[in-house]
């Protein structure tokens, strides 16, 4: 994390020298630095294209390619330089990362090529920095979406698997039509059948002649009402059976039957059948006229047919409050021009403007420009005030229609860019708390590397063997841990994360609650739960507090296992601690105590200070 | 050459090239140029090249040449992810910015380093009891310390083992003043401090444990 400004640590650790005449214990060792490495400089041939840095600059992030040992591959040893056949352009942006410890994403350059060289290079995406992050992952998107749109259209040209159930068949010949013969003949069905529908509905009002025997002209509706009643029938027969489909296949029916096509269709059948139920009364009847006004809900049920529909209505859904602010500022110079129409107009005889809101239709009118000619001013106070209403209507109608339509286009972008900012940063946060989380664990495992490696240098001594520890650190890494450690020592304060720091406050108050007494190995258990806790979060730490005393008093000496393969020693310690960690056992190698201190279990802090200073107690991982 | 002796606050006053970029009401941007390299090399205990390793680290960081307080606790504050290191970083600020005027150029910085890292013992305790005489009357009170201490234990943060007590600086506070205070008058001044540590097996050790740090 501080590798970016790693030039800074001698300094860091320079001014450590603040805490050396307040610390009360002893400093722990510095690592030493194995080699003293000669900063040279190295030369990357890049497909031609010559970089040169300092080896240290590389050296920065060793788990890379060219920070680690894997470069050794790439080193051509007749020019003496380390040649890769890979795109120069980009790894300009690469070498940067490492001088600079930002990542960059240049957005002229292909993501997927990016991606592909950054992997090539062994360097994880997510450390793009802030500046560029949001686009790399905006283009990242694009091309993800892009390449499953590619697969769906592919997988849709499929035959079908065979191993669907006849639900999810169903569900998958409604949603794409176009993925069986059946499924096609039935999406046209009823397309024709809500054409036909709707423009029965139409033409049933028409009139159609009159009858012999009556002056009136009657409608077609009334004329030949059985053939629009069976008609109605077939259509709403039609459209019951398609939603009781679309109902048996649906995957989740609650989400079906809230979803905005299933409300429409059930609207655009319920008046077919609440008109069956209700008996021809005239009370009714007026009601049941009303009724067959959502008839012609019907026709939205083309907008599963079309996905300009679909897209008008979410437009629209989402510019919902500029609309609304239109419809407000019409409102407010409809109302002032109403109310001084009325006014102007009083005084005239026979003035249509018999109230303010009689004016509100003259003012609709004459701001959009319509201009009916029902209603006109008479005075020449109210001609003179109609003509400034008409010319502002221009204004008022004229000027926010552009940008109503530019908000549109703004606002559907910003919500869909906001939408994604949104998401990301759960997972910005996440990332950069993993990040901490890491650098702690880091931490944790120098510490335990730091006594891993002692011991199994007196070990290898013993077994008289040359050392191989496990694959070094880089210096900077194991200083600043080394600095950090130092720190600790001086507070007589340890470092744990989140988790451990809960585990223990929640084992304190269990502590506190049982008014168990810890002995004076304070430490030990210490030693365990910051050992140990991390592999086993919840159990050793709540188990502590049982085991903590019988523990104590008999302190189990192991044997520690000679080790005599070197490839257990060259191990990883992630790989070999956990085999040995099973239960925490402590296996001091030099514990020296002081006279027993009994400390409060919660660790009055003044007294295990004094605990640590009179006591050398080296905590040694237990293996 | 003789190294800056126990008093440093005898400043050398470095000449530095100033240029100033004025363009149109613009923010004036003022580079500052470290003296020659050969002028460093006798001012301090550093080699050539450790000054070089220095110096490219110092511009990378800091383009104009000088340190403000801010870039300095920016830098100091991403060794110390866990905790607030502003305070001791401003501690620290004011103890390497020996000519009091607000930022830290290259020589300032290499000469407290020199003192640092390749002085004498007497030197670098020196250095130490200036960091902690923060109004540089040549005795530490109680207050200061406190200040002193608080900051260093706030660099550990909220998570530590045992839980972090809000008593802990004080107590620390006391035992130092317990053991450096001979004759309990309230303050520690240079030669108790002096006196003290330099009878302290572990902070002689700990003095000298930074000095390969370059």
């Amino acid at each position: 994390m501080a590798a970016g400004v790693a030039a800074w640590l001698p300094f860091a650790r320079a001014a450590a020298i603040g805490w050396m005449p307040v610390a009360s214990t002893p400093m722990p060792i510095p690592p030493q630095d194995k080699r003293k490495a000669q900063d040279g400089l190295i030369i990357l041939n890049v497909s031609g294209t010559k970089f040169q840095t300092w080896r240290n600059t590389l050296e920065r992030y060793p788990d890379t390619l060219l920070g680690s040992t894997e470069r050794d591959f790439f080193f051509h040893e007749e020019t003496n330089e380390y040649f890769f056949d890979r795109d120069p352009d980009i790894f300009r942006h690469i070498l940067n990362f490492y001088r600079t410890g930002k990542l960059h994403y240049p957005r002229q350059e292909c993501i997927s090529a990016y991606d592909e060289e950054l992997a090539f290079f062994g360097i994880i995406p997510e450390i793009i920095g802030d500046c560029c992050y949001e686009e790399y992952k905006d283009r990242r998107r694009e091309n993800a979406e892009r390449l499953q749109d590619d697969e769906e259209m592919d997988m849709n040209n499929d035959v079908t698997p065979v191993n669907l159930t006849f639900r999810e068949y169903l569900w998958r010949a409604f949603e794409n039509p176009h993925t069986s013969t059946l499924a096609l003949v039935f999406y046209y069905v009823t397309g024709f059948f809500i054409a036909i529908s709707v423009m029965a509905n139409v033409v049933e009002t028409v009139p159609c002649g009159t009858l012999p025997n009556r002056s009136k002209e009657i409608s077609c509706g009334d004329r030949y009402a059985l053939a629009f009643f069976c008609l109605d029938t077939a259509c709403v027969m039609i459209f019951t059976v398609e939603y009781l489909l679309r109902l048996i296949a649906a995957p989740s029916r609650y989400k079906f039957m809230k979803s905005v096509m299933s409300v429409i269709d059930v609207v655009a059948i319920m008046p077919y059948y609440i008109g069956l139920v209700m008996t021809d009364n005239d009370q009714v009847s007026g009601a049941f006229v009303t009724l067959r006004v959502f008839r012609v809900f019907r026709i939205f049920k083309f907008s599963r047919h079309s996905a300009g529909l679909r897209i008008l209505g979410y437009t629209l859904k989402s510019c919902a409050s500029e609309l609304g602010f239109l419809l407000f500022s019409l409102t407010m110079a409809i109302i002032i021009f109403a109310t001084v129409m009325f006014y102007a107009e009083k005084g005239s005889t026979a003035s249509k403007f018999t109230s303010i809101p009689a004016a509100f239709w003259y003012t609709i009118v004459t701001m959009t420009t319509l201009g009916y000619g029902d209603m006109v001013p008479k005075t020449i106070v109210g001609k003179v005030f109609g003509s400034i209403c008409s010319l502002s209507g221009v204004l008022v109608i004229a000027l926010p229609v552009p940008v109503i339509v530019s908000n549109f286009s703004r606002i559907y972008h910003q919500s869909q860019r906001a939408e994604k900012r949104r998401a990301q940063r759960k997972t910005r946060l996440a990332r950069i708390r993993a990040a901490k989380i890491r650098g702690t664990n880091a931490y944790m495992r120098y510490k335990q590397n730091g006594l891993l490696i002692d011991s199994l240098e007196e070990a290898s001594k013993e077994a008289g063997q040359a050392l191989v520890g496990k694959a070094a650190s880089p210096p900077f890494e194991s200083q600043h841990h080394h600095l950090l450690h130092c720190l600790e020592k001086t507070t007589n304060h340890e470092f744990v994360d989140e988790q451990t720091f809960q585990a223990n406050c929640m084992e304190i108050s269990v502590m506190n609650k049982s008014g168990s007494r810890a002995s004076s190995l304070s430490s030990s258990p210490h030693g365990l739960s910051s050992c140990c806790s991390r592999r086993h979060r919840k159990k050793s730490s709540f188990s502590l507090p049982s085991t903590n005393n019988q523990e104590l008093s008999t302190i189990q000496i192991r044997e520690r296992p000679v080790v005599n393969s070197r490839s257990s020693l060259n191990a990883k310690l992630d790989e070999t601690v956990p085999l040995k960690c099973d239960e925490p056992y402590i296996t001091p190698s030099m514990v020296s105590l002081s006279a027993p201190v009994v400390t409060s279990s919660d660790g009055d802090s003044s007294t295990t200070t004094t605990a640590y200073s009179q006591s050398n107690i080296v905590r040694v991982s237990a293996l | 050459m003789n190294l800056v002796t126990n008093n440093h606050f005898v400043s050398l006053s470095p000449s530095l090239h100033a240029g100033s970029i004025a363009d149109e009401g613009e923010l004036s941007t003022v580079c500052y140029r470290p003296e020659g390299l050969d002028r460093l090399v006798q001012q301090t205990k550093f080699s050539k090249k450790e000054l070089q390793v220095l110096y490219r680290g110092f511009k990378n960081e800091c383009p104009s040449g000088v340190v403000n307080e801010e870039t300095f606790k920016n830098i100091y504050s991403q060794f110390f992810p866990q905790g607030d290191s502003s305070m001791y970083a401003h501690f620290l600020f004011e103890a390497f910015d020996t000519h009091n005027n607000g930022s830290v150029s290259f020589e300032d910085f290499v000469i407290s380093l020199s003192i640092i890292l390749r002085g004498s013992i007497t030197d670098k305790l020196n250095w130490a009891f200036n960091l902690y005489d923060l109004n540089k009357d040549g005795c530490i009170t109680r207050e200061e310390m406190t200040d002193i201490m608080h900051s260093i234990y706030d660099m550990m943060g909220k998570y530590t083992y045992p839980s972090m007590k809000d008593s802990a600086p004080m107590d620390h506070v006391d035992s130092f003043f317990q053991k450096m205070d001979k004759n309990n008058d309230g303050v520690v001044t240079i030669e108790e401090f002096l006196e003290t540590c330099q009878k302290d097996e572990n902070i002689m050790q700990s003095m000298h444990m930074f000095d390969n740090v370059i």
